[in-house]
C-alpha cells in the first residue's frame, strides 16, 4: 500500500470515553484545528461499539451551523477515526461557572441556536436522544452546536419499537420514564425545555437521584399526569402514579423563574408538556413570540465565553508586552 | 497613648468637651466653609445671633447658621469632595444632548474634572475659583434652563416608572380574577354534571362525562384567549399614552428577525387528506377510514392505546412517508456542491 500524504496531524490527548479517546489535532491542508475521535475496536463483541456507527451514519447526513461538523473518517491500523470539527467548550462549563452572568438575551441566542440544531435533526427524522447542556458544544465564534450522536437513530417503521433507556436521565421526558415504544420528536423537546430551565436556574431543574426519584422530581415540579391532561398515560407499559402532586399553578412558575418574562414562561410551559402530543414541536417553538419581544437574541459573537480562555489571553497579551 | 487620645476625642465637642459616652444624644455638625466638627447645641449657642468666627483655635473663618450639615461620610476628605462635586455639577451642567459630538461633550467632562480636582487639591485654588465665577455669571440663564429641563426629566422618568408598575398590577388583578371566576365555573358544572348523572340512566354517563370534559376545554382555550387579548389591549393603551415607550421602539432592529435564518421548507410538494388527529376519532378510525387513507394496517396500529399514550398519531407517519418520498426533488447536486 502506498502512503497518502499526511491530511491531519495529532498533537495531544484532551479525553477519554468508554469507547473512544479524543486527540486534538490540525488539518494540515487548511491549518485549522480539529479533533480526532479515535474509536477503540475488538472490546465489543460485534466488532464496534453501536453508538460510534450511530455518529457517522447521522453525522454525514447532517450538515447546519448548529450541529457539529464530520469533517473525516478514515481507518489506520485497525481502528476507526472521526475527524470532527474542534469545540473548545460546552454549555455545561458556562452554566456552572458562576463569575460568568446571562443576560436573558444570552439565554435566548442560546436556546435559538439549540432549536435551529434539533430543528434540522428533526426536519430529517433524526431523533437525538441525548439532549442535555454538556453536549451543546461552542465554537470559538459563539456558534452553539449540538453534539454527540451517539444514542441518536432515525425513525424507521410505524410499528418498530424504539428503547425507551435513552437520555440522560434529568432530561428524560415523561413518556420516556413510564418506558413508552413508540415515542416521538418530543422527547428532544422536553430535553430542550428541561435545559432552557436550566439556563435560567443556573442550577439543574430535575435532578433525580435516580429513575423512581426522577418520576417524583418530574411530577413534583410538573404536576403528576392524569388520563385528562395525557389521555392513555395509563397504557404505558411502567405507568404507575407513585404520588399525586398537583399542576403548579402559573403563579408558582413565576416565583421559580423570577427573572422569566411572561413569554418566556410561555414557551416553558409548551415545551414541557406532559403530553408528548400536547408539547409544542421545534416549528413551533421557533416561531413562538418569546423571540421577537425585545431583548434580541445576542449576537453569537457577542455572547458570553469561558473566563479561563479570558486569562489565557490576557496572558498571552503580557507575554507579548514583555517581549516588546 | 495617641490612638487612645484619637479615640477619646473623636465623640468629644472641643468648644464645650462635651462626650457623647456621657450624652448619647448629642449631634455633630460641619461648615463646609471649613469642615471643623461642632456639637449642635454649640452651634445654636454661638451662630444663632447671625455669621460669626469659627470657634477652633487659628481658623476664625466667617460661618453662618445655615450652612451647617450633618456629616455623611466618616472621612472628611471624601465629604468635603462630594461637596464640591455636587456645587460645580450645578454650574457645569450641560449634558451629552447639548454638543454635538460625543468628543465634545467628554472634553466637557474633563474640564469639569480639572475643576473639580484643582478646588479639591488646593492646586491654582484662586485662579479656578474665578474661572468658576465668571462662568457662572456668564451663563446664568443657560444654567438655569438646563437644570429645569432636568428636573422635568426626572419627574417624567418617575411617571413612567409608576406607570409600568400600575400596569403591572392591573394585568395581576384581572388574571386572578379569572382564575377564581374560573374555580367557581369549576365546581358549578361539576355540581350540574352530577346532577345529570343522577337523573340519567347509566348507559349514557359516559358520553355525558365526554361531552362536559370537551366543553370544559373550550372554555378553557377560550378563556386563555380572552386574557391574551385583554393584556394585549393594556399594552397598547400603555405604548399609546406614553411617549417614552415609543423611543425604545424606534432604535429597533436594523434587519427583521429570522427564526429558520430563511432555512424552512414553507410549502410541502403535497397535500394530505384530512387525517384525524383527536384521540377520540382515532379510536374510531374505521368509520372515519373513507375520508382518509386506507391502510388497515397502519390504521390498526394508529388504534393502539399505548401508542398513542406515547404521543405516536396516525398523521405524522403519514406526512414522514410523503416527506421522504419528496426529498431531494428539486435539489442539483451540482449547485449544492458549490454552496458547500
Amino acid at each position: 500500500m502506498t502512503t497518502a500524504p499526511l491530511k491531519y496531524s495529532k498533537s495531544k490527548k484532551v479525553g477519554e470515553g468508554t469507547y473512544a479517546v479524543v486527540y486534538l489535532g490540525t488539518q494540515i491542508s487548511s491549518n485549522r484545528k480539529i479533533a480526532i475521535k479515535e474509536i477503540k475496536t475488538g472490546m465489543f463483541k460485534d466488532g464496534l461499539d453501536m453508538s460510534a456507527i450511530r455518529e457517522v451514519k447521522y453525522l454525514q447526513e447532517l450538515k447546519h451551523p448548529n450541529v457539529i461538523e464530520l469533517v473525516d473518517v478514515f481507518s489506520a491500523t485497525n481502528n476507526l477515526n472521526l475527524v470532527l470539527e474542534f469545540l473548545p467548550c460546552d454549555l455545561e462549563v458556562l452554566i456552572k461557572d458562576t463569575s460568568v452572568v446571562f443576560k436573558s438575551a444570552d439565554i435566548k441566542s442560546w436556546l435559538l441556536m439549540t432549536l435551529r440544531g434539533i430543528h434540522h435533526c428533526h426536519r430529517n427524522f433524526i431523533l437525538h436522544r441525548d439532549l442535555k447542556p454538556n453536549n451543546l458544544l461552542l465554537a470559538p465564534d459563539g456558534q452553539l452546536k449540538i453534539a454527540d450522536f451517539g444514542l441518536a437513530r432515525s425513525l424507521g417503521n410505524a410499528n418498530e419499537d424504539l428503547t425507551s433507556n435513552v437520555v440522560t436521565r434529568w432530561y428524560r421526558a415523561p413518556e420516556l420514564l413510564f418506558g413508552a415504544k413508540h415515542y416521538t420528536p418530543a422527547v428532544d423537546m422536553w430535553s430542550v425545555g428541561i435545559i432552557f430551565a436550566e439556563l435560567m436556574l443556573r442550577t439543574p431543574y430535575l435532578p433525580g437521584k435516580d429513575d423512581v426519584d426522577q418520576l417524583d422530581v418530574t411530577f413534583r415540579a410538573l404536576g403528576t399526569p392524569t388520563e385528562q391532561i395525557w389521555p392513555n398515560v395509563s397504557m404505558l407499559p411502567q405507568y404507575n402514579a407513585l404520588r399525586v402532586y398537583p399542576p403548579p399553578s402559573r403563579q408558582e412558575l413565576r416565583n421559580r423563574f423570577s427573572a422569566a418574562t411572561e413569554k418566556s414562561l410561555d414557551l416553558l410551559i409548551s415545551m414541557t408538556q406532559l403530553d408528548p402530543s400536547r408539547r409544542c414541536d421545534l416549528t413551533q417553538a421557533l416561531l413562538h413570540e418569546f423571540f421577537l419581544e425585545s431583548p434580541r437574541p445576542t449576537e453569537p459573537e457577542d455572547l458570553p465565553k469561558k473566563k479561563e480562555k479570558r486569562v489565557k489571553e490576557e496572558d498571552d497579551e503580557m507575554n507579548k508586552r514583555f517581549k516588546v | 497613648m495617641i490612638g487612645l487620645e484619637d479615640e477619646r476625642t473623636k465623640d468629644m465637642c472641643p468648644i464645650c468637651k462635651t462626650d457623647k459616652y456621657l450624652s448619647p444624644n448629642m449631634t455633630f455638625l460641619i461648615n463646609p466653609e471649613c469642615y471643623h466638627k461642632i456639637c449642635e447645641s454649640c452651634v445654636d449657642r454661638i451662630f444663632s445671633l447671625g455669621p460669626a468666627p469659627c470657634p477652633y483655635p487659628k481658623c476664625g473663618k466667617i460661618l453662618r447658621k445655615n450652612k451647617f450639615k450633618k456629616q455623611i461620610f466618616d472621612d472628611i476628605l471624601i465629604e468635603r469632595e462630594i461637596d464640591i462635586r455636587k456645587r460645580i455639577s450645578n454650574i457645569f451642567n450641560k449634558t451629552e444632548e447639548d454638543f454635538p459630538s460625543l468628543d465634545e461633550y467628554n472634553q466637557y467632562l474633563e474640564k469639569v474634572e480639572n475643576v473639580i480636582f484643582n478646588l479639591n487639591n488646593g492646586v491654582d485654588k484662586e485662579k479656578t475659583e474665578e474661572e468658576v465665577n465668571k462662568y457662572e455669571a456668564e451663563n446664568k440663564i443657560e444654567i438655569l434652563e438646563k437644570s429645569m429641563r432636568e428636573s422635568q426629566k426626572n419627574s417624567d422618568f418617575t411617571k413612567y416608572q409608576e406607570a409600568v408598575e400600575r400596569l403591572k398590577q392591573e394585568k395581576l388583578r384581572i388574571q386572578k380574577q379569572m382564575e377564581i371566576e374560573d374555580i367557581q365555573y369549576q365546581k358549578q358544572q361539576q355540581q350540574e354534571l352530577l346532577d345529570k348523572l343522577s337523573s340519567s340512566n347509566t348507559a349514557n354517563s359516559d358520553e355525558i362525562i365526554k361531552q362536559q370534559q370537551s366543553n370544559m376545554q373550550k372554555r378553557s382555550q377560550f378563556r386563555k384567549r380572552q386574557l391574551q387579548q385583554l393584556t394585549s389591549q393594556l399594552d397598547q393603551n400603555f405604548s399609546k399614552n406614553n411617549p417614552l415607550t415609543k423611543k425604545e421602539v424606534d432604535n429597533e432592529p436594523k434587519a427583521p428577525f429570522t427564526p429558520f435564518q430563511g432555512d424552512r421548507e414553507l410549502k410541502k410538494r403535497y397535500e394530505l387528506l384530512p387525517i384525524p388527529r383527536d384521540v377520540d376519532d382515532l379510536l374510531d378510525i374505521d368509520n372515519h377510514a373513507d375520508e382518509t387513507y386506507q391502510d388497515p394496517y397502519v390504521n390498526k396500529l394508529a388504534k393502539n392505546k399505548e401508542y398513542l399514550g406515547a404521543g405516536w398519531r396516525l398523521h405524522t407517519v403519514f406526512e414522514r412517508a410523503l416527506d421522504e418520498a419528496f426529498m431531494g426533488l428539486g435539489c442539483f447536486i451540482e449547485k449544492e456542491k458549490m454552496v458547500s
